[in-house]
Parts: C-alpha cells; sequence; structure tokens
C-alpha cells in the first residue's frame, strides 16, 4: 500500500506543480528558502529576554493569565507552595460531587510535580483512590494500557501538569509524553491543573518561537501530539447561547505555584 | 480663493434622468463656493451596470469613452459613490493588460471624487448654511464606505445643517438590497434585505433618510412609497442647498 | 459534492424569507456574531495589517503547495503515519472505506469537517455498515434531524431551542426541555458512550504545518480531542490547501480565524497531530491516516483569477455578515459550503453554469471581505463568476448563459456610445411611461426585463428633462 500511495503522491504533485505554474504568483521560493529563518543574535536577544524574567515579570504575567482566564472561565488559583496546593485540590475533590455515578475517583499523570502533591496519601483516609497513569510493566502493553484507560473514564477529577502556559490567550500547552495520558485532561469532568510561576509566557508567539528556536524545545519538538487548552469545554451550537461542559470537562482549575516570597 | 477652481460634473445615468434635482443641487453648492463648473454633455454611463453582470466589453466600451471626455479636465465631481468606484478602482484592472490604456484609466481615477469626500476633504468646507429643521438619518452605501472609505464626510456636513437633527440608525453600515440588477433579478431576496433597512430607519424616529447615492435612495424611496410610509429620501447635495 | 441542488436557489430563498422562525435565528446570528467579531479585528495590537499579513501567508502557501505537502507528508510518514494524497471524493471515500474494512470498524465518531461533508463521508459509512456519529453539537443535531448544516461553525443555528427540544424528546427519548444547558447535557450524555467505544475517529484538519509536520484541530466543544484520541484509529482529511509554511504563521492565523470564526482569542483546544501514538503512551491512536484531497481545487490553483479563494480557512466570519445570507440561510444555496465563501467555491468545485443564481443572488455589498480574517477579494471573484457566464470561457466548460440579457447589454453598449441615441432612447421610455400604471409620480409596474423591480417597489418616474437637457439650455 505504500509503494502505492507515493505513486499517488507523485502524481498529485506534479498536478499541483502544474498548476502553480499556470498561475504563477510572487511567492515561490527554492526548496532551502521555505521556512523563516533568523539570524542567531536576534533568536540569543529574544531568548535571553524570555529567559532573564524577573520574579516580579512573571507575577505580572500572571497578571495578564488571570485577566485573560477570568471570561473564558478558567479558574486560576495562585498558590504559595506545594503544600497548600496539595490542600486546595483536595478540598475541590472534597468539595465537588461526581456528574456520573457517586463514587469519587481522580486521575493524575505521573509527573514529577504532580508526584510531590502526594494526593493519594492526603485522599486515602477518604476512600477516594487516585490512580496514577503509569505503565510499571512491560510485559503487556495493551491490557496495561486498557486498565489505565477505564480508571480514567471511571474519575471524575483528571489531574495534570503542563508544559506551558500562554497568558494572553490563557492556554495551557501539553505535549504528548509517556505515563501522561491525554485522557486525564479531557475525559474527568474536573480538569485540575498545576503549574509553577516561571512556566508562564506572554503570547502565542512567543510560544511558537521558543518551539522553533529554544534548543531544548526543539529537540524535543512539537512531539506527535500536542494540544494546547483555553478553558473548560464550551458550546454555543444552540442559539449561540453559551454552555460549558459540551464534551470535554465543564470546569477547569488552574493552581499556580508562586513560591514563597 | 476658490476663484481660479474648477469642477467637472460626472453625472451619475440615474441623476441624468430620473433625479436631475441632485444635479442642480450640486451646481448650485459649487457656484456658492465660487468654483467654476463644467459638464461635458456627451457623458451617458460609466458602465457600472453592464460590470456587475459579467459584461467586461460592454464596459471597457463604456471606459474608454468616458476616459476621452473626462481626461483633460482638472477634477471630476460626483454624485454616487459606486459611480466613482467603478471609474477609479474597476477601469484600471479593466485595462491591466493594455498598458497604455490603464495609465490613461488611472490619471482619470485618481482625479475623480464623491461629491462629500471633494468638499469635505479637498476644499475643506463643512458648512454651506443650510436649514433643515427635522430629523435626519443617514444610510452608509456599501460601495461608498467600503470602496471610497467615505463614512465621516456626509456625517460631518450633515452636522453643520442648522436644525438638523442627525440620528443614527441601527446597522447604518448594511446594505439596502440595491445591488444593481441584483434587485431586479433577485427581488424578494432584495425585498427581504431592504425591510431590514426600513425597520432600522423608522426605528431611530428620522423623517428624513440623506445618503449619497441615489441608486440606493431610490431603492429606499420605492418601498417607502410602496408601503405607504411617511419617510422622504434626500440626497445630500439636496440637504446642503435647504 | 454529493448533494448538488443549486439549480433550486430562487425558490428555496422564497421559502426560508417567509420562515419566521429561521429568520429570528439568522437575525440573532447577524446582530451577535458579525459585529462582535468586527469588534475583535478592532482591537487587535496588529489592527487590520495582520489581516494583510495573514493574506501573505496564505498566498505563500499556495505558491508554494507542492513543496509543502510534501515536507508535510514526508515528516508524519517518519513518525509512523499514513498519507494519502486522493485526486477526488471518491478516491478519498474509497480510502476511508479500507480502513473501516480492514479494522472491522462498527463504530466511527467524527469531528466538525465540512470537508467530510464534501466528499458525502456519512453516507458512504452507513452504507458500508458503519455507524458515523456527528459528535459536534451543532452537527450532532442537524444529523438527529437528517438535515445538512446550514453554517459552517454553527450547523444548526436554522434551528431553535424549542426545535431542538422536540427533536431531543422524539430521538433521545428525554422529557421536553428548551433549556440549552439541559438539552446540551443530554447530548454529552448520550455522546460519551459512543467516544468510549468507538473503533475510529474522523476528524478535519484546520491548517498544517509543513515545517514541523503537523496537522491541526481546533475546536470548543472538545469533541474533536476526543474522536482522535480515544479510538484506535484516527483518520484526518484535509482540502490541499489547508496548510501554511511556518510554525509562526499558525500565530497570525490561529488568533484571525478565532475572532472570525466565535469572536475569541483563541479557540478552546488547539491540537497539533504529527503520527499516531508512541508505544511508550497510555493513550492515543495506534493508527493515524492523513488523506490530503484534491477534488477541484488544483484547477482553481490553476487559475489566476480564482486562486485567492484557496486563502480561505473556513472561519464562516462571512457568512455572519452577509445581508443575502442573513435572509436566505444556508439550505437555500443547496451545496456544501454557503455565504459568500460558497457562492464563489461551490461553483468553482462544481459547474460555474448550473450554481450561477449563488454567485448573481449577491448584492456585491463587501462586507464579506470587511469581515474576512484572510482579507480575501470575494466581491471581486463574485465579479470574475459573472463575466464567465456572460461571456463564456471553454477552459471552465462555460458557455455564455442568457442571450436575452446579452441581447439588452449589447443594445445598452450602444445607447451609451452616442449621446443622441442616448437621449433618444430615454426620450422613448418618457413617453412610453405614460401608460404605466402610476400614482404620485410613482410607477407601480414596470415590464419585463424590469418588473422584478415593482414586486414590491415602486419607482419614481423619470423626468421630464434631464439633467445634461436642462445645463444645455441654461448655457445657451
Amino acid at each position: 500500500m505504500i509503494e502505492e500511495n507515493l505513486n499517488n503522491q507523485d502524481r498529485f504533485l506534479k498536478t499541483v506543480k502544474e498548476a502553480i505554474k499556470a498561475s504563477p504568483g510572487g511567492y515561490r521560493k527554492n526548496r532551502e528558502e521555505l521556512f523563516s529563518r533568523l539570524s542567531q543574535s536576534t533568536i540569543d536577544s529574544r531568548l535571553k529576554k524570555i529567559q532573564n524574567r524577573t520574579r516580579a515579570d512573571q507575577l505580572k504575567l500572571l497578571d495578564l493569565l488571570m485577566e485573560q482566564a477570568e471570561p473564558i472561565n478558567l479558574r486560576v488559583m495562585p498558590v504559595k507552595n506545594l503544600q497548600s496546593a496539595s490542600e486546595s485540590i483536595k478540598e475541590l475533590i472534597l468539595d465537588k460531587n461526581p456528574e456520573w455515578g457517586t463514587v469519587k475517583k481522580v486521575a493524575a499523570w505521573k509527573h514529577p510535580l504532580i508526584d510531590k502533591l502526594s494526593l493519594g496519601d492526603a485522599l486515602a483516609k477518604y476512600d477516594i483512590p487516585v490512580y496514577q497513569s503509569e505503565l510499571k510493566s512491560t510485559d503487556d502493553l495493551p491490557a496495561g494500557k486498557q486498565m489505565i484507560r477505564e480508571q480514567i473514564f471511571e474519575s471524575f477529577v483528571g489531574i495534570t501538569a503542563a508544559d506551558f502556559c500562554i497568558a494572553q490567550t490563557a492556554s495551557l500547552v501539553m505535549k504528548s509524553h509517556p505515563n501522561q495520558a491525554r485522557a486525564v485532561s479531557l475525559v474527568p469532568s474536573i480538569h485540575v491543573a498545576v503549574i509553577e510561576l516561571n512556566q508562564i509566557i506572554e503570547n502565542l508567539g512567543e510560544f511558537y518561537f521558543l518551539q522553533k528556536w529554544d534548543p531544548i524545545q526543539k529537540k524535543e519538538g512539537l512531539t506527535n501530539c500536542m494540544t494546547l487548552i483555553s478553558g473548560p469545554s464550551k458550546t454555543g451550537d444552540i442559539e449561540l447561547i453559551m454552555v460549558h461542559g459540551a464534551h470535554g470537562p465543564c470546569e477547569l482549575h488552574l493552581f499556580v505555584i508562586t513560591g514563597e516570597t | 480663493m476658490n476663484r481660479n477652481k474648477s469642477v467637472t460634473l460626472f453625472i451619475q445615468c440615474l441623476v441624468d434622468q430620473i433625479y436631475p434635482e441632485v444635479g442642480d443641487a450640486m451646481v448650485a453648492v459649487f457656484q456658492k463656493l465660487g468654483i467654476s463648473v463644467n459638464c461635458p454633455t456627451e457623458q451617458t454611463c460609466c458602465g457600472q451596470s453592464a460590470y456587475n453582470s459579467g459584461y467586461k466589453s460592454v464596459s471597457k466600451t463604456a471606459a474608454k469613452r468616458f476616459i476621452e471626455i473626462f481626461e483633460k479636465s482638472e477634477v471630476i465631481v460626483c454624485p454616487s459613490g459606486s459611480c466613482v468606484d467603478m471609474v477609479r478602482n474597476h477601469y484600471p484592472s479593466l485595462f491591466r493588460n493594455e498598458p497604455d490604456w490603464h495609465s490613461r484609466a488611472e490619471n482619470v481615477g485618481g482625479k475623480t471624487y464623491e461629491f462629500t469626500e471633494y468638499l469635505v476633504d479637498v476644499l475643506k468646507v463643512e458648512d454651506f448654511g443650510a436649514s433643515f429643521k427635522e430629523k435626519l438619518t443617514y444610510h452608509d452605501s456599501c460601495h461608498l464606505l467600503r470602496n471610497i472609505g467615505v463614512k465621516d464626510q456626509p456625517r460631518k456636513l450633515i452636522s453643520k445643517v442648522a436644525g438638523a437633527e442627525l440620528v443614527e440608525m441601527g446597522n447604518s453600515d448594511k446594505c439596502c438590497g440595491f445591488g444593481g440588477t441584483f434587485s431586479i433579478k433577485y427581488p424578494q431576496i432584495s425585498t427581504a434585505i431592504l425591510d431590514e433597512k426600513l425597520d432600522n430607519i423608522m426605528s431611530s424616529g428620522a423623517t428624513t433618510v440623506v445618503g449619497c447615492d441615489v441608486g440606493c435612495l431610490m431603492n429606499i424611496q420605492g418601498r417607502l412609497s410602496r408601503k405607504k410610509l411617511p419617510i422622504k429620501t434626500m440626497h445630500i447635495a439636496q440637504l446642503l442647498v435647504q | 459534492m454529493t448533494t448538488i441542488s443549486t439549480e433550486h436557489y430562487k425558490n428555496k430563498a422564497k421559502e426560508a424569507i417567509k420562515d419566521d422562525v429561521l429568520q429570528s435565528a439568522l437575525a440573532g446570528l447577524q446582530n451577535r456574531l458579525g459585529p462582535a467579531t468586527a469588534a475583535m479585528y478592532k482591537n487587535l495590537p496588529e489592527g487590520d495589517e495582520l489581516r494583510y499579513k495573514a493574506h501573505e501567508v496564505r498566498m505563500f502557501a499556495l505558491d508554494n503547495l507542492d513543496m509543502l505537502l510534501e515536507q508535510l507528508a514526508q515528516k508524519i510518514r517518519q513518525r509512523g503515519g499514513n498519507v494519502f494524497f486522493a485526486r477526488d471524493q471518491k478516491e478519498a471515500v474509497n480510502y476511508c472505506l479500507e480502513i473501516t474494512r480492514r479494522r472491522k470498524a462498527k463504530l466511527a465518531v467524527k469531528g466538525k469537517s465540512m470537508v467530510s461533508e464534501e466528499i458525502g463521508l456519512n453516507d458512504a459509512l452507513i452504507k458500508d455498515g458503519v455507524k458515523a456519529v456527528e459528535t459536534d453539537l451543532g452537527e450532532y443535531i442537524v444529523q438527529l434531524a437528517g438535515e445538512h448544516p446550514s453554517h459552517i461553525i454553527a450547523p444548526a443555528i436554522h434551528k431553535t431551542r424549542n426545535q431542538i427540544g422536540s427533536l431531543f424528546e422524539e430521538k433521545l427519548g428525554i422529557s421536553y426541555t428548551n433549556d440549552p444547558p439541559t438539552l446540551t447535557k443530554a447530548a454529552r450524555k448520550h455522546l460519551r458512550d459512543a467516544f468510549l467505544t468507538a473503533d475510529i475517529g474522523f476528524s478535519g484538519c484546520n491548517l498544517a504545518c509543513a515545517e514541523t509536520g503537523h496537522i491541526t484541530t481546533l475546536s470548543n466543544e472538545g469533541n474533536i480531542r476526543l474522536a482522535t484520541t480515544l479510538p484506535k484509529v484516527h483518520v484526518a482529511i484535509m482540502g490541499m490547501e489547508r496548510i501554511v509554511a511556518s510554525l509562526e504563521d499558525h500565530d497570525a492565523l490561529f488568533r484571525l480565524l478565532s475572532r472570525g470564526a466565535a469572536a475569541q482569542n483563541l479557540a478552546g483546544y488547539v491540537s497539533y497531530i504529527g503520527g499516531p501514538a508512541l508505544d511508550s503512551e497510555i493513550d492515543g491512536p495506534e493508527e493515524f491516516h492523513l488523506v490530503i484531497l484534491d477534488n477541484g481545487r488544483s484547477k482553481i490553483l490553476a487559475d489566476e483569477e480564482f486562486k485567492e479563494i484557496l486563502c480561505c480557512i473556513r472561519c464562516a466570519a462571512c457568512l455572519n455578515v452577509c445581508p443575502v445570507y442573513g435572509k436566505i440561510g444556508g439550505h437555500s444555496y443547496g451545496c456544501t459550503y454557503t455565504g459568500p465563501i460558497g457562492a464563489v467555491l461551490t461553483p468553482l468545485m462544481t459547474d460555474i453554469g448550473q450554481s450561477k443564481d449563488l454567485f448573481q443572488g449577491e448584492s456585491l455589498c463587501g462586507a464579506c471581505q470587511d469581515n474576512c480574517p484572510v482579507n480575501i477579494n470575494l466581491p471581486r471573484m463574485l465579479l470574475a463568476l459573472r463575466a464567465k457566464t456572460a461571456e463564456g470561457d471553454p477552459r471552465w466548460n462555460i458557455k455564455p448563459s442568457s442571450p436575452v440579457e446579452k441581447f439588452i447589454f449589447s443594445i445598452w453598449s450602444k445607447l451609451i456610445s452616442n449621446r443622441k441615441a442616448y437621449d433618444f432612447f430615454f426620450r422613448l421610455a418618457r413617453f412610453g411611461q405614460k401608460i404605466l400604471p402610476t400614482k404620485n409620480g410613482e410607477i407601480r409596474k414596470l415590464p419585463p426585463p424590469f418588473s422584478g423591480w415593482t414586486l414590491d417597489r415602486d419607482m419614481q418616474q423619470i423626468a421630464s428633462k434631464s439633467f445634461i437637457q436642462k445645463w444645455k439650455e441654461t448655457q445657451k
């Protein structure tokens, strides 16, 4: 099938190329000039500007984030440290009721920041299990995946970290990683995300710049699936009336760990 | 200061045949300013209706004739935004592949002005000492607004008319449903759009609708008349000589 | 397109205008979303410049499309995805069916995708024994009602909450309500099972990125994320023009798309998908297919007059301000792509002559271009299409369509070339109008071909003397 598809491709692209030739525009480039480039000094100075933000700068970005989050129903809660984040999340879980059924279960990413919240211990005495999406043995992958999938489906709260948070559009960025099931931010009725203050960047332009030019991001790439989440699920399909919780989470709570000082 | 200025009138065909009083009013306005007025009597139609129906060869014939008649003029002024749009924007594109005609078209287009644009932007006169004690509302004609960029000029002129109160209607910039031959070929759609315009006019509480394009005004007036509604239509040139 | 019936435009439009329920729905759309979009553009830090820049970005992509698609395909294959280039809807549908058959799929969930409407994918799947469920709330409503979308972004905009309440009562067996949150929740509950058990997920693609080799999907409901995350197979279908070169091009375009489509800063979910999930990942599809569709687009690309229409990013902002769409609604167009964009795109993708009502039945007001996030000159192309029907064009297999109209304009051409003949004609008309029914100087009924005018309107009589005649007299 692959070889056949390649033949299709050649024939198809030849047609496209001929069409372009028939209506020449002013933007045709050589292959090596197709993608935008920047000089190393421009890259360095912009990277420096983003990476050397002071705490005061980051707190300003947090203000911007909170301002932008409000109209899209994304609830941002700054907390001083992990412990108070853990405490607040515990309260939230105790406070909220499951949308489907009555049993409270929670799904969480296997992620250093989330691990440090020790939510499993905190919720154990309330008989609320916290399922970590982690593939433990390499023996039977499909069975392991199926089990975690079912655990996520049964959970009413999903807890994740994020790779970045974009202030201007109030967006959480999540690249796909092992042990960080995509469904945790998607299937449970309530999505709780936890980030650190220095993960906030200013706007989409900055985000794309980092993906393209920051050596660490560049190496990682966008991964096979990267999602920008701006607020809980919503729809206006019935008479343009805004309703939250169309198919994805009905609520999105973002805890930002600001640090002590 | 206007003693040695002169303008050449480009009279829209609808004004020429159906609303000549709009042309008279324009002449009176220029005379008041001491500007001498020319009017080539061999002019007919700019070819817009043919162009909008897709008959490029007909509109080219009209365009060449227009250029020949008007290209010696210093300044050309027209009481219609869509006709100015035709001359200024569409004539050059008609002659995309004929460099000689293209430059002649650009030359003529560059000195063709819509009436209120010329008064406010070029002559910088807004007050004509007119007086009209009524509530007025202003309809933004599509081509005038979007293709010529005239929005504030007529409003400035109206604001200087003694006794006149300008009340903005809702969606003043929404199409009235005229669209040239569209209104004849698709009358039901055109009327449905027009009725929304009438609703907005009625809700404004105005007794007169002022506009800069008799195409739209003729359309609005036709429906007002059919529905026996007691609202008048008026071209802005007529307002300025009240 | 499978269900094209543009020849009913006039009749459907008449029915739509008389439908009070539809009229109030359309007024709601145009009075709220249209102006909101315009206000969002105004508040952009870059102002209108961003729209012009976005237009350039799109034209750049079109001029280099072959190389961009090649790079996209190569990168996706490197990540273990499959890419299929389909020349027409049949090839695209067949490829999709090969997959559903091989996977023995019984249930497919679909994210909103106009291109899947274009190729008639639902009907083909159902015929092949696959239950295809639309999951976007609007599409779901339309599918339950057995209809087609009437708007690119708000497919069920023609339906009121009362109608949707009755529909859900009948089809989902819930007790009647017209409360949008309750109705939304009913659909949520119903579709949840479909998401959790579907064998395959279908989506469209908003705008791929060649540089990184990803497609993107945008939604607010989260349905596309669910449809492309939970099933084991994800098939994305994209029109071949839906791609840009560089990653940062998405900055301008997504901000504009979100504003144009829904007056928001950024769509709730933006996903970059570049291949199937890795083995080490817990979820995500194990198989990923991208179908890149031509279906008449290369013919448009080859025509310098019309290639600009391929800049479109399907936000539907033009529908929300178009006075004609605002009266006749989407179904009158009789095709997948409606409103001003449909009035240009549909004739080019199907048959110009057959669908001439779409581009002749527009008032040329220009609001569409003003509201277009990528500043497409739709009025110019509406005129260019009219020129095709007026004068014919063998390349588009179109002959001049109306000999009567052509005759009228050839006479008109002679008249306007000679002022004496022109004056004579109007002298005749002045004389002739005396026999027409008239009241207070307003003609009540005009003869053909002008009779349409006086159907619902009067017409002021021709003046007794033309301006030019009066002018000549004063100059003597």
